[in-house]
């Protein structure tokens, strides 16, 4: 079953507001889908001394919260935003990597749902992450590490990459999206892409953090071939394959959808079970593993005015028994 | 400065008679500006900044350097090379400036002081981050072009103040104090511009007042100064002007720097910066919001610890330009029974705000300022005109005040279609923001203007805080943010500000919690919901959690406490407060930045997180150091003509070098060297 974690607009929640003292970088997302399960949430009372989260649920989905899309439209006319998404694929821990059309297939129902969340017909530009590629500044930058997030995955081949890449490239051709990019290459990967793709990646998005260090050959490929290099602040890896269980599970700040992780052959109940959320007799919440596959990010910004107006994230894994 | 126009001056009697008619007309070219565009909407972030200089002349042999007075000549050169530029001609200076950027050229402005110039970006800027790295490079232009205008001892450097003016020498050409105008006994009525307007707003602020002004500025207490301190420049033996017996009936106080005329205050420099906003409401809105942060940014570029030669206990020339344009009667000021006046007024017509204008839900009644005078009668006419109270009261509020100066001409008709009554009383309340309508005849927005800044040494320093203001405007209008703070404690922090190092030793109320508390409640919840742990069958019976009740509005002293400027700008540890500058570094992770852009605000961000933080000094830290080191200080508070020169040259020299010869590295940082 697939499940679809959303925060709707995180602008005005305070979520993204990043401390200094806060190292890791994918608080963002970890924060603002918390208070939004929050915001969809009965309020603990004290017979059950839990909450109980609105969902939708069908045999092969389970959104969290229930999806509406009803009031997030933006306020103004299409041209006058700068709307940015930024996919991340996720690492997998699957002996067969995704395919292609794995990709193309995630990578269009991002687009779809960001498309309908704020009633907008394309966006301007689709950043796509791939897992396990880190830029590294030239210099030490001793900030780095700890916005990589956990390292899980080794950086996939180039060729299965441009594979992905040609699968983008159909969407900029349909007019569902303006510009593609590109996050964390390098200098040696992104001439690649530059040499091997029909659609030239517009925008490479690098982690700089204070260092502003850009190594010079990756400078001069960028400028010679009017590609953009970007900063971002985001980790990497950003949901770690622990995050959507403790974000779900029924733990202290978990929004109790699923049940508490089980070992395989383990068949103990829940500790938790007999506390139930809502009578029901699935108190205990939905086992399985749980797969994050994608994430994405989208921001809508006001043009001419540098407003953000809307921003927020998707994330979707898949639980499988 | 603007509203120069030409016409016969009145002299105060007749203004007084006149004065309710003026603001009657003022009033309804305000109601006609407003009908007019009270519906304007969509319009871009449009901002421009402001910088003033002082012109200075140096002279080398006898190391002594003064205020040139050459303002009009250096701006008739300005126009002449403008026309030229304009045929295409050949002055090889701006036909350079014009191929660097293919800008417009920047334009200059006659300014209060005849010392001092302004010059603004030739067209505005925009929000494209782009326009933000072509600040400082064009600010570094307009000193460029203006220096290039000037004879090849003078130089056009950004302090706020003349540390030497009004010691009745250091001005060339030289004129002697005492004029029919000023009636100054440090300055002569040429200090001032002799564009008919300014004389004549000095001495109608005058003679309204019955009195000279009156600046009285503590004086720094140093290791040798004579104390109880009395200014040793004061001259009581003067019988030229009735006012001569100012001084003899007590201006000069014990303990301070006295001074007596319009020029110490209005020949001041600052920075200035003013943003068009989106429609009224989100101008309405940003006035009420940059409001608390005056104070703030005032004590973040303070810049003035010398006045008249003299090192004072202050570091900010706020003060000094409110009490220089305080045209306030004994009855109004409350030393003296209300007889013919029509009320006790509070502040003087510079001061920090005193309202708050949005229509915003989050504004409570007791943020308001309860000492607010507002003329009754011209706000039941804003009323009548359809106008809302907020709004009403802000204007009315401002037209307690009497014009200064009215032109004989402008008296004759009442032309709705021109605001120049209106602005007579706009531009004469100098608050620390300003709600700005848009003018007639173009396709200006409604705009705000942010004016509590001092200016800077460099060019560097004044694009780093413009730019800050610009990026914290964007935070406050993408988070929502809600800086709201009672009105008497915005206007307690500015006197705070004003105390020596008040940004490394004293804390300022603030607001505790900025962002929203909560989301925006959703509307029902109509495809289908479910509980958690629910089923996964099919679509299940809607549950909408039930709204939490809003939670009941505390005591408004709750809301905001006592931080320090360190923990306004950098935020507070521990998750409370989150800070400006984490606010504006957020803001910018949520835009698509290019590298080179956000590495050069990342040094405009150290600058001012290095200010709030200590590691760095601001000008007044630094030159009140420079003062106590140098040789020919006796450690009696007096700054003497040599230390002057020395200093004067010196800034000259930072504003060219920003640091990277190492000098003056403890205000500027590294933030230069690599460059």
């Amino acid at each position: 079953m697939k499940l679809i974690l959303s925060t709707s607009n995180i602008m005005g929640a305070g979520a993204s507001i990043h401390r200094p003292t806060k190292s890791k970088s994918n608080t963002e997302i970890v924060s603002s889908l918390h208070s939004n399960f929050e915001a969809h949430s009965a309020p603990s009372t004290p017979t059950n001394g839990t909450t109980s989260i609105t969902i939708n649920a069908n045999p092969t989905t389970l959104e969290i919260p229930a999806l509406d899309f009803t009031s997030s439209s933006l306020q103004e006319e299409r041209e006058q935003y700068d709307i940015t998404l930024k996919l991340f694929y996720l690492p997998s821990t699957t002996s067969n990597p995704p395919t292609a059309a794995h990709r193309e297939a995630q990578t269009r129902e991002a687009l779809d749902l960001v498309l309908r969340d704020l009633h907008m017909p394309s966006v301007d530009l689709l950043i796509v992450s791939f897992p396990g590629i880190y830029f590294d500044e030239e210099e030490d930058c001793p900030d780095k590490i700890s916005t990589r997030g956990p390292v899980e995955a080794t950086p996939e081949a180039l060729e299965s990459q441009i594979e992905t890449w040609r699968t983008l490239e159909k969407l900029h051709e349909e007019g569902l999206v303006k510009k593609l990019g590109v996050a964390e290459l390098g200098h040696d990967r992104l001439k690649a892409f530059l040499e091997r793709t029909g659609v030239k990646p517009s925008v490479d998005q690098i982690n700089l953090r204070d260092c502003c260090s850009v190594p010079k050959d990756l400078m001069a490929l960028a400028k010679s071939n009017g590609v953009e290099l970007l900063v971002h602040n985001d980790c990497s890896n950003i949901l770690p394959r622990g995050t959507v269980r403790e974000l779900l599970g029924s733990g202290e700040s978990g929004a109790g959808v699923l049940a508490e992780a089980t070992k395989t052959g383990d068949k103990r109940k829940s500790l938790h079970g007999e506390e139930s959320k809502n009578g029901s007799a699935q108190a205990e919440g939905l086992r399985g593993e749980v797969q994050p596959l994608w994430v994405v990010k989208y921001t809508a910004v006001v043009k001419n005015r540098g407003v953000v107006e809307n921003k927020g994230y998707f994330a979707v894994a898949e639980l499988t028994d | 400065m603007g509203l120069l126009a030409v016409g016969t001056p009145l002299e105060w009697p007749e203004v007084k008679k006149v004065a309710g008619h003026v603001r009657e007309w003022g009033i309804e070219q305000l109601l006609a500006i407003w009908r007019r565009a009270k519906g304007k909407e969509r319009d871009a972030l449009l901002w421009g900044d402001e910088i003033e200089y002082l012109v200075v002349a140096f002279d080398d042999e006898k190391r002594e350097v003064k205020l040139s007075l050459r303002q009009a000549d250096i701006l008739t050169a300005l126009a002449n090379d403008a026309d030229l530029l304009k045929q295409g001609g050949g002055v090889p200076d701006l036909q350079e400036g014009r191929k660097k950027s293919g800008k417009n050229a920047p334009t200059f402005h006659p300014e209060f002081g005849r010392f001092m110039l302004e010059a603004t970006p030739g067209a505005p800027w925009g929000i494209g981050f782009k326009d933000l790295l072509d600040v400082e490079p064009d600010m570094k232009w307009r000193r460029e072009i203006a220096n290039n205008h000037m004879y090849a001892h003078e130089y056009p450097i950004t302090m706020t103040t003349f540390p030497l003016l009004g010691d009745r020498k250091s001005i060339i050409p030289y004129y002697p104090p005492n004029g029919s105008k000023l009636r100054s006994q440090f300055v002569p009525d040429e200090i001032a511009n002799p564009h008919i307007r300014f004389p004549t707003l000095a001495a109608n602020i005058r003679a309204r007042r019955g009195r000279k002004v009156e600046l009285n500025v503590p004086a720094f207490h140093d290791e040798k100064t004579p104390w109880p301190f009395k200014d040793p420049t004061v001259d009581y033996d003067l019988h030229d002007w009735p006012e001569d017996d100012d001084v003899r009936n007590g201006a000069a106080k014990e303990n301070h720097i006295y001074m007596d005329a319009m020029a110490f205050g209005m020949g001041s420099c600052c920075l200035q910066i003013t943003f068009q906003a989106k429609n009224i409401e989100e101008g309405r809105k940003m006035y009420d919001q940059l409001s608390p942060l005056g104070p703030i940014l005032l004590a973040l570029t303070a810049a003035t610890p010398i006045y008249k030669g003299f090192l004072a206990d202050t570091d900010v020339r706020w003060n000094q330009i409110s009490r220089a344009v305080d045209d306030r009667t004994p009855e109004e000021l409350g030393e003296a029974p209300l007889k013919t006046d029509r009320w006790r007024i509070p502040k003087s017509r510079y001061a920090s705000n005193s309202t708050y204008i949005s229509q915003d839900p989050r504004l409570r009644r007791e943020y308001l300022d309860p000492d607010l005078v507002v003329d009754e009668e011209l706000k039941q006419r804003l009323l009548d005109g359809g106008m809302d109270d907020m709004l009403a009261t802000h204007f009315a509020h401002l037209f307690i005040r009497d014009p200064i100066v009215v032109f004989a001409e402008d008296l004759e008709e009442l032309d709705l279609s021109k605001t120049d009554h209106f602005e007579n009383l706009q531009s004469t309340n100098w608050q620390h923001m300003r709600f700005k309508p848009p003018p007639a005849g173009n396709d200006t927005g409604w705009r705000v203007e942010v004016r509590p800044m001092e200016i800077q040494i460099t060019d560097f320093e004044n694009a780093a805080f413009a730019v800050f203001c610009v990026l914290i405007t964007r935070a406050i209008l993408s988070f929502d943010l809600n800086f709201y703070l009672p009105i008497p404690r915005t206007t307690e922090n500015m006197e705070t500000a004003h105390r020596r190092d008040a940004v490394l030793n004293d804390k300022f109320y603030f607001r505790k919690a900025v962002l929203p508390s909560k989301r925006p409640a959703k509307p029902n919840n109509t495809n289908g919901g479910g509980v958690a742990s629910g089923p996964p069958s099919g679509a299940s019976t809607p549950q909408l959690g039930p709204s939490r009740p809003a939670s009941p509005f505390g005591p408004v002293e709750d809301e905001y406490e006592l931080m320090s400027v360190d923990e306004i700008v950098n935020g507070k540890a521990g998750g409370g407060f989150p800070g400006l500058i984490p606010l504006v570094e957020s803001y910018l992770d949520s835009m698509n930045v290019d590298v080179e852009t956000r590495c050069e605000l990342a040094q405009y961000l150290a600058l001012i997180r290095g200010r709030a933080n200590g590691t760095l000094w601001t000008a007044a830290k630094w030159m009140r150091g420079f003062v106590r080191e140098h040789e020919g200080y006796g450690m009696d508070s007096r700054v003497g003509e040599g230390t002057v020169y020395d200093l004067v040259r010196a800034v000259e020299r930072i504003t060219v070098q920003e640091g990277r010869d190492g000098f003056g590295r403890e205000m500027l940082g590294e933030c230069r060297v690599q460059g």
